[in-house]
């Protein structure tokens, strides 16, 4: 019961302090950026501008190529600013590529230059040969530049032939993708769920040191491991309703709540447990700043392999929120791995218990600090 | 209530104890002043006495616990004062009295009775945030009495508070104590010690140097003395006499005799002069 008071106490102290609404407003603003800023995929397409320097003859069969593998099937005009010009071009739009083809070729190599993108000049002469001139940025791979270079040297029988040759198995046909807003979400519930509690609860322990009202409870019956386990709570579950406030008008019923309500408790345990060690080491924030800022910086660098897949060194997957993003992906995943979220859950709070078990230990002997 | 023996701290768990063999005992509905200049080792005896510091070494029983285990439920005996002000400033004072209520398992006092009697009556749903120095002082010291603690400790209960306010929480003590509470009074105000304490120890050092009643101290160790104003010559003359010593006896008679008195009042050593000629260190 002691316990419920305390936490009903850290609730009603939240609710009138500054760091509550803190919390409140990021998960806001980053649903105002997931749903108005962030778009639902990413368009990845490159820009190419291509020169057409054949007859009118010949343009018929070039177009007719551009078109079919244009999505609409159609060619749209645009205009491009040019040197402070506006110039005119038609594009052709592929899953891939948007093509731009212009009527100078000139525009077409300084289009490359100030956009830092690929030109093209594709050149007829009067006995119908055809040769491709590329316009590259100089930092290319040599595999892309061999690939033009086989495209353009060996015939088209033999390329076919080999493409036909390759047995392409797909090992996951079901495989559902996240979109690119909805996969940006495993980030900010990883940075606003646990991180945010990290750093909140450790601010909200320095306010309690200010005033002094530590050693106050500690002449009470109720044990300091309640006091310490009722901010744990209030800030699990802020992080709970804040990563509801993002997730659901994103994601909707897709996500597996009751695995993200158990995986939330566990992050958010040991998260605040971390907290609350950095805070049994300081006497107020000021101090305990470097430390905390570094640890933030060091547990989202696992956010760099997120996003770039290439890059994911071993060591990266022992820093803690390597899980937590797997995790929260898993959740948001339809049919994901709850094997995986209730392992990383128990790890979580495994871990949880012996850091809040070493800062009871900790907050015990530094009573009168 | 309270027993202490050989008792002993070092912060650093070296040789440089901030308490050096202590030792005392105090017996229900004493009231106990302890005494020293600031870094003396109060606080710090104060510290293990209520589980706020471990207890290295030596032995300690509070209101019948060992304090080298301590169980939570000693502290239902317990009430603590503390000098520095800490109640939570984002809650009211009824808030802040009826939330550490919850947190005994005995019989507790009306938040609003308590609020009363230490002179807050109306600020009840006012937040401690908002309250003067004094007032938070005022609301710490009534939360101290919340569990009808049988064992009190007060730590400079009177600091920063103005000369009638600090009267009524000097009633509010001596009211407790004739309900039998035993109170440990830790100051360094000696005026407060002699106006309530049955006995007071002075430490100095980490040292307890001496332990008796105010009554006792002053007749051991201060002088009975006359201080006489007199008119002689047109002007006023002052003159302090010993009513001990038969040579300032014969001298006072010929004063009285001779000239006309014009106040005459005995005059007694106080705790603090006694302090400084026990310690021969002030208690700045």
């Amino acid at each position: 019961m002691k316990l419920w008071h305390s936490f009903k106490k850290e609730i009603l102290l939240a609710t009138r302090g500054f760091y509550f609404y803190v919390e409140i407003a990021m998960a806001g603003l980053f649903l105002f950026l997931l749903l108005f800023v962030i778009p639902e995929n990413f368009d990845h397409r490159v820009d190419e501008y291509l020169f057409y320097d054949v007859p009118d003859s010949a343009w018929g069969y070039f177009e007719s190529e551009l078109l079919e593998m244009d999505e609409d099937g159609s060619a749209e005009v645009v205009e491009i600013e040019l040197d402070k010009k506006i110039i005119s071009g038609s594009l052709y739009q592929t899953e891939e590529n948007n093509y731009y083809v212009l009527d100078d070729q000139r525009q077409a190599i300084s289009l490359a230059d100030s956009e830092r993108a690929f030109a093209g000049v594709i050149h007829m002469d009067e006995l119908g040969e055809v040769t491709y001139t590329y316009y590259m940025q100089g930092y290319e791979t040599d595999r892309l530049r061999n690939i033009y270079a086989v495209f353009h040297n060996e015939s088209m029988d033999v390329l076919e032939s080999a493409f036909d040759a390759q047995d392409v198995q797909v090992l996951h046909e079901d495989q559902v993708l996240l979109s690119d807003r909805q996969n940006i979400l495993p980030s900010f519930l990883t940075f606003n769920g646990s991180l945010m509690g990290m750093f909140i609860l450790a601010s909200y322990i320095f306010l309690d040191k200010k005033e002094g009202v530590i050693k106050a409870y500690a002449v009470t019956t109720s044990p300091v491991w309640q006091y310490l386990l009722s901010k744990v709570g209030v800030i699990t579950l802020t992080s709970l309703v804040t990563s509801l406030i993002i997730t659901i008008p994103v994601m909707g019923t897709q996500p597996n709540y009751l695995g993200m309500l158990v995986f939330l408790l566990g992050t958010g345990f040991a998260a605040s447990a971390l907290g609350l060690v950095i805070a049994s080491y300081f006497d107020d924030i000021t101090h305990s700043f470097g430390v905390l800022f570094g640890l933030v910086i060091f547990l989202m660098l696992p956010n760099i392999a997120y996003f770039i897949p290439t890059w994911d060194p071993i060591w990266m997957k022992y820093i803690p929120t390597y899980a937590m993003l797997e995790g929260f992906k898993e959740i948001l995943l339809p049919g994901g791995d709850m094997a995986y979220i209730l392992m990383a859950s128990f790890g979580f709070f495994i871990a949880g218990l012996v850091l809040f078990l070493f800062a009871n230990m900790r907050f015990k002997k530094t009573l009168t600090i | 209530m309270i027993k202490v023996e050989n008792l002993h701290h070092s912060y650093n768990n070296d040789e440089e104890y901030a308490v050096k063999d202590a030792s005392f005992k105090i017996p229900q509905g004493e009231i106990f002043g302890f005494l020293g200049p600031s870094g003396a080792g109060k606080s710090t005896t104060q510290g293990i006495l209520t589980g706020l510091l471990p207890l290295q070494k030596g032995i300690v029983t509070v209101a019948g616990y060992d304090v080298k285990t301590i169980k939570r439920k000693m502290f239902n005996k317990i009430g603590m004062s503390f000098e520095q002000s800490n109640v939570y400033s984002k809650m009211t004072a009824k808030e802040n009295l009826d939330f550490y209520k919850k947190l005994f398992d005995v019989e507790t006092r009306d938040s609003e009775e308590l609020i009363k009697l230490v002179g807050l009556d109306g600020k009840e749903n006012v937040r401690a945030g908002e309250f003067s120095k004094g007032m938070k002082h005022r609301l710490t010291f009534a939360r101290s009495m919340i569990n009808n603690p049988e064992l009190w400790f007060l730590d400079e209960p009177t600091t920063g508070l103005d000369p009638a306010i600090a009267a009524d929480i000097k009633d509010i003590i001596r009211e407790q104590n004739k309900k039998g509470v035993t109170i440990f009074l830790t100051t360094h105000n000696m005026f407060i010690a002699d106006e309530l304490c049955n006995r007071v120890a002075f430490i100095v050092d980490g040292e307890i140097k001496l332990i008796d009643s105010p009554k006792k101290l002053k007749l051991e160790y201060g002088e009975q003395l006359v201080e006489v104003e007199y008119q002689k010559n047109g002007d006023i003359a002052t003159e302090t006499f010993s009513t001990v010593l038969a040579e300032d006896k014969k001298r006072l008679q010929d004063v009285i005799a001779k000239y006309d008195i014009q106040s005459m009042h005995t005059k007694e050593a106080t705790l603090e002069e006694i302090f400084i000629k026990v310690t021969g260190r002030g208690l700045a």
